[in-house]
């Protein structure tokens, strides 16, 4: 009995261990840890798309680092109630045409694609949204223009773009007598429906790229030529096959007339201002192909100048990007087709931020963003389709694959973080900055960390650093009389120093000024660790650094002088705040880390890039894995061992020798407990890599400064939901007004946080009548109100308003349509006259039913008012009858 | 003898020089790979400058500068600046001294750019596969084979004729149903891969790991060619066991694994011998789709990822091992015939 009571208790008090803890998870789940929210990130390759998609509906991983764009395991994963996906919009197809003719100087062949016009119809005869919505299964959106739907420009220039879109909307018609009118002035002949050419059918050789949706495309766009009557040859061709024809071959011989190009980037571009430049004239690339290019001089003339950024304002600006896309239509050496959709998929129940270029791996937030819903900690298994780590990691010249850099970037801090929705920066290193620009440069800021301010001069101080003499190891201070463009003093973060390396050293002023030597050195000839496969990156760095000063030591303040001026003053300051932070193009970069490197290079016993391994027949570094390891190691015994300062006439003055060797013993313990020398001070640490099985493991660095919690903000892409609502008939002459409701997950959208609400008007017969920018209401309402002589310029008919909001949170701007009835005033009028008449005779009717009822009434009223009248007489009559009687009587009996 | 095996050494060493010769050539396209891999440097660079924010406000001149610098250190690093008719010589004398090189694009997986390690990093695991597959394969079928031979007409030997047939599909198809079966549905076996991620850290537990990996490719194998290659093997002991000695030392009442082993085992063994070695060399190449379907790290897709990124190196590295590889076995069988049955020597009809 004893022992039931006991076992009954002690039953109870196990019972209440086991639920007290579960009890207090949820709460302590909430609690941000330092570092990511995460313990573990194992990444590991798989087989393919498909094999991906089964292992996360499995639970088997968390996240799919590739992008899928299989329309058919698209709509798998969208069926799936355990996926969820994101979606970028970094790549496009397009139809490169070869511009050489008319005829070909090699075959004596005709080249429809000569003329302008002919390529310039080519926008009518392709229907975008066919291609978008069936070829590419909706993974596509239609793209008409050299600007990117989806980043800012095209949110900027939305006006504009939605008038050329319009313009150059599909129209096989069109297509046809255009083409068929130039053709017939080209001297072809349609012989039987097909056309020929002195003789010979004029036969349109069309590359097509079978790799992806472009077989499809390219398919499609035949098919419509060939209903023109011309006759295509389409040779199917992988990468490989098609380079050497379109790309290196001189498009003179006439291989070609067509290409299925296609195009991808990994980062949302705030100024596409140079694609005109690059995609439509000779100095884009110099291959052959480019050469070919002789755009219209107008057309030259403004693609150069957005190219050289030869304005002086925003609206001169946008004023020539307008005139860009109008003549890079006209011009159409390449007609563009679709965005393409690429789908990011996870498991539900783990999130991440996202590029809305780049997708899940190209976003510098996704080791910050991380995590699983409701949950602290926890391991999460990506995997992707590459064989990593693809080439070995260096920071100085290592992989820059973007499925190693996905990795690598979690391990260590940039200063500025880069927006995945916006492409702005934000602080993370840096506190604050002050950006000063030469006026008359156009430059603007959106955030509120930095100030901008714009100055006459900005004159480079003369103890400013400027240069490294590699003989003397001396650092050279900037020239008199020395200007740049811009000047940007970067505040860094007070506890900035006591932030740790992931071996446990701290970071200090000595790494910045290595990487300030080595930035130099490596470019010098008279260093023992010159390379000259670094000279060119570095000689285009030397053409905008213009000087560097150190401010305070402690806070770090940074003054930076450049002349590489972004339209965005955030872009300058990240520019320049990344040229002597201790991280190197490819990984961190801290001096002890390095420095082993550059004794194994400088005695020629591995380099960091591959073209100096190359060429000293040596194998290229790698901190991770690999032989180098062991020569790195030798390098770090030794570098113990003479107490090794690199640099010492500099640093010094920063290092002493205990400091140095603390450094390299902690990054000897490291080695010997992780097998390997990354370190960097991001929110995880390189745990494990089996090279072989293709396997990585990052764990959490619970030392980081910061809590998980620090871009919380950046769980999502805030995507205005736009409603518009107004009358469904606008009369010509009379204004009228539309609300238009901008929310984000049902809530309001804060006016601040919008860029514009802009709104086009196109009539009943397509054209575009009136462009204008709403008003802001109060959160989450804007208001569009149409003029009199808005409204007056609508002829009759069903007619578009698309409004078109931008948000300053993301990129990519929202565009809702909505159709109301244009009425003109006299038709307005007599309409409503139509309808008083009708309403008054509908009125009338049982008035006159009423009338006639009441007459009814009225006679039979007369009827018995009549009688009664009779009856009264009679009565009256009756009455003085019986009073005559009765005063007879009376009298009588008086009598 | 000794003149015998100088001749065959001699005879197989020019074919192996011709056929590297004959790969350098069609590894590089003679030389027109030279004009693919030049114009696609040319491009990537062009759009990588043009892509890079850091670059974006160089003036034209210097943006071409920049283009033309790196374009030309690119070409020089791949080596690309001398005529391709001069390095396919020293291409066929690096090959025939087994200096392999460098590669143009692929790493090991540890980042050497050696061919040699290239190649030496990927064989362990393709070995480890193909050459288990191989090695089972090859007993199951002649201890199959040899069974059903002596049991014509038996069950098992019509099961096997019936069941032959399932070569006619891949290998790595039946991978496909067999991780849709174990993996996608069981959750039994992993889909594919080396080893567990995140990978055990003891080796033993590493090592039951890797052959938990093999589980599905093996069968894969199995299902597809043991019934084909025991039909093999049974048809061709067959023949043997109807030679005339075989029905002698039958009528002769010696003992059925004494006919096995000496009158059919042992006179076919030679063929056997030379099916068993090449089998092995070829196993050391690998699958490639086998490795993709299974996502096994092995040469097969190194040597596929080399042809797509005409990477003529380790093309050439490959097949030169690969033709040293079956040469030496070659002559080494050549030889071994000869000491076994003179009637294969030279001169002797």
């Amino acid at each position: 009995m004893k022992n039931g009571r006991f076992l009954l208790v002690l039953s109870i008090l196990v019972a209440f261990m086991l639920i007290i803890p579960t009890m207090s998870l949820p709460t302590a789940a909430q609690e941000a840890p330092r570092g990511p929210w995460v313990d573990e990130v194992v990444f590991s390759s798989v087989a393919d798309d498909a094999t991906a998609i089964s292992m996360l509906e499995a639970g088997e991983a968390h996240l799919y680092y590739y992008g899928l764009t299989d329309p058919e395991l698209f709509k798998k994963v969208k069926a799936s109630p355990n996926l969820w996906y994101a979606m970028s919009y970094g790549s496009y197809n397009e139809l490169t045409f070869n511009p050489v003719g008319p005829e070909f100087p090699a075959t004596g062949e005709l080249n429809p694609f000569w003329d302008p016009k002919i390529r310039e119809a080519m926008n009518y005869l392709v229907d975008r949204k066919y291609i978008a919505d069936e070829l590419c299964g909706g993974l596509a959106v239609p793209r008409y223009l050299a600007i990117t739907p989806s980043f800012p420009d095209y949110a900027r220039l939305i006006d504009v773009a939605k008038k050329l879109e319009l313009k150059y909307s599909y129209n096989f018609e069109k297509a046809k007598a255009i083409i068929t009118e130039e053709m017939k002035k080209l001297g072809a002949e349609l012989v039987n429906g097909k056309w020929q050419y002195k003789g010979k059918p004029v036969t349109i050789k069309f590359i097509i790229r079978v790799e992806d949706e472009r077989k499809e495309i390219g398919d499609y766009v035949a098919s419509q030529l060939e209903k023109l009557g011309f006759t295509v040859e389409r040779m199917y061709k992988t990468s490989k096959e098609a380079a050497p024809l379109w790309l290196f071959g001189d498009p003179a011989e006439g291989k070609w007339h067509i290409y299925t190009g296609g195009w991808v980037t990994t980062v949302i571009a705030r100024d596409e201002s140079d694609n005109f430049d690059f995609f439509y004239t000779p100095r884009g690339i110099p291959v052959p192909l480019w050469q070919a290019y002789k755009p219209a001089p107008e057309f030259d003339e403004v693609a150069k100048r957005l190219a050289t950024k030869d304005y002086a304002s925003w609206e001169e600006r946008n004023e020539l990007m307008a005139k860009a896309l109008e003549l890079s239509m006209k011009d159409s050496v390449r007609v563009w087709l679709v965005n393409s959709l690429t789908a990011w998929v996870a498991r539900k129940g783990v999130k991440q931020a996202y590029d809305l270029a780049g997708g899940f791996y190209g976003a510098r937030l996704w080791p910050y963003t991380l995590r699983f819903e409701g949950k602290v900690g926890g391991t999460a298994k990506i995997v992707t389709q590459a064989k990593i780590p693809i080439e070995p990691w260096n920071p100085l010249g290592g992989s820059d694959w973007v499925y190693d850099t996905m990795i690598y970037r979690a391990t260590y801090d940039p200063p500025l973080m880069p927006d995945p929705y916006t492409g702005l920066y934000w602080p993370l290193k840096v506190v604050k900055a002050e950006v000063y620009v030469k006026r008359g440069i156009p430059v603007t800021k959106t955030l509120d960390w930095l100030s901008l301010k714009f100055v006459d001069k900005i004159e480079v101080p003369t103890d400013a650093w400027y240069g490294w003499d590699a003989k003397e190891h001396k650092i050279l201070t900037a020239p008199d009389g020395l200007t740049a463009k811009a000047k940007v003093v970067l505040h860094f973060r007070d506890d900035l120093f006591e932030h740790k390396w992931h071996d446990g050293t701290k970071i200090s002023l000595a790494d910045f000024i290595f990487n300030y030597i080595i930035t130099f050195d490596r470019a010098d000839n008279a260093s023992a660790v010159f390379d000259e496969s670094y000279l060119e990156t570095f000689k285009a760095f030397k053409e905008y650094f213009k000087g560097f000063k150190i401010v305070s030591k402690k806070p770090l303040v940074l003054e930076l002088y450049t002349d590489n001026v972004y339209p965005d003053a955030e872009w300058i300051a990240a520019n320049v705040a990344s040229w002597f932070y201790p991280q190197g193009d490819y990984g961190p970069a801290p001096w002890h880390m390095i420095t082993i490197g550059l004794l194994a290079e400088e005695k020629g016993l591995a380099a960091f890039t591959a073209a100096k391994a190359d060429k000293l027949g040596v194998e290229r570094l790698n901190y991770i894995t690999g032989a180098t390891l062991d020569t790195l190691k030798r390098m770090l015994d030794e570098a113990i061992a003479t107490k090794y300062i690199p640099y010492k006439e500099v640093l010094g003055k920063y290092i002493t020798e205990d400091e140095a060797v603390a450094r390299y013993e902690a990054l000897k313990k490291w080695y010997e407990e992780k097998g390997h020398f990354w370190i960097g001070d991001g929110p995880f640490y390189l745990e494990s890599v089996d090279a072989t099985a293709h396997v990585i493991t990052i764990k959490a660095n619970r030392e980081y400064p910061d809590t998980a919690d620090k871009w919380m903000i950046f769980g999502e892409p805030k995507i205005p939901e736009v409603a518009v609502e107004g009358p469904s008939n606008v009369i010509s002459g009379l204004g009228s007004a539309f609300n238009v409701k901008v929310t984000f997950k049902g809530e309001p959208y804060k006016i601040s946080d919008i860029d514009s609400v802009k709104y086009i008007i196109v009539d009943a017969k397509g054209r575009v009548t009136a462009v204008g920018t709403a008003k802001a209401v109060e959160d989450g309402l804007w208001s569009v109100g149409l003029s009199a002589a808005d409204t007056s310029a609508l002829p009759p008919g069903s007619t578009k308003l698309l409004v078109a909001v931008t948000s300053k949170l993301v990129s990519i701007p929202v565009i809702k349509e909505t159709s109301f009835t244009a009425l003109g005033l006299e038709d307005y009028l007599s309409g409503k006259l139509g309808e008083v008449e009708a309403r008054a005779k509908a009125g009338i009717e049982p008035l006159k039913d009423a009338v006639s009822s009441l007459e009814a009434d009225v006679g039979s009223l007369k009827g018995q008012i009549s009688t009664l009248n009779t009856m009264l007489i009679i009565s009256i009559v009756i009455s003085i009858i019986a009073i005559a009687i009765a005063a007879v009587a009376l009298v009588r009996r008086q009598k | 003898m000794l003149r015998y095996a100088a001749l065959r050494g001699i005879c197989l060493f020019a074919v192996v020089v011709v056929a590297v010769y004959i790969t350098i050539l069609i590894a590089n396209m003679g030389g027109y790979v030279d004009q693919i891999i030049k114009s696609e440097v040319r491009f990537r660079i062009g759009v990588l400058v043009n892509q890079n924010p850091a670059y974006k406000n160089l003036p034209p001149s210097k943006k071409a500068e920049l283009i033309e610098g790196l374009y030309q250190q690119e070409i020089k690093r791949l080596g690309l600046d001398a005529p391709f008719i001069f390095r396919s010589h020293q291409y066929l004398v690096r090959a025939l001294t087994l200096d392999l090189g460098r590669s143009l694009y692929l790493t090991s997986d540890t980042g050497s750019r050696l061919v040699r390690n290239i190649i030496l990093e990927r064989l362990p695991a393709t070995v480890l596969l193909f050459t288990s597959i191989n090695l089972i394969l090859f007993f199951i079928s002649i201890t199959l084979g040899l069974y059903a031979s002596r049991k014509y007409g038996s069950k098992l030997d019509k099961l096997i004729v019936a069941l032959s047939p399932l070569s006619s599909i891949p290998g790595w198809f039946y991978g496909i149903f067999l991780i849709l079966i174990f993996a996608a549905t069981l959750h039994i076996l992993p889909y594919g891969g080396l080893v567990d991620v995140p990978p055990p850290k003891d080796p033993f537990h590493y090592a039951l790991s890797v052959l938990k990996h093999m589980i599905l490719p093996v069968l894969s194998w199995l299902v597809a060619y043991t019934f084909i290659q025991t039909y093999i093997r049974r048809t061709f002991f067959l023949m043997f066991s109807q030679e005339d000695y075989v029905e002698m030392a039958e009528a002769k009442g010696l003992p059925p694994r004494i006919i096995e082993r000496r009158y059919i085992l042992k006179p076919t063994l030679p063929p056997i011998i030379t099916d068993l070695s090449l089998t092995l060399i070829s196993s050391w190449m690998g699958a490639v789709i086998t490795e993709r379907v299974f996502n096994w790290p092995g040469l097969g897709t190194l040597l596929y990822m080399a042809a797509i990124m005409l990477d003529s190196p380790v093309i050439i590295g490959s097949v030169v091992i690969y033709a040293y590889l079956l040469a030496i076995t070659v002559f080494v069988l050549d030889i071994v015939y000869a000491i076994v049955d003179p009637r294969v020597r030279l001169g002797v009809t």
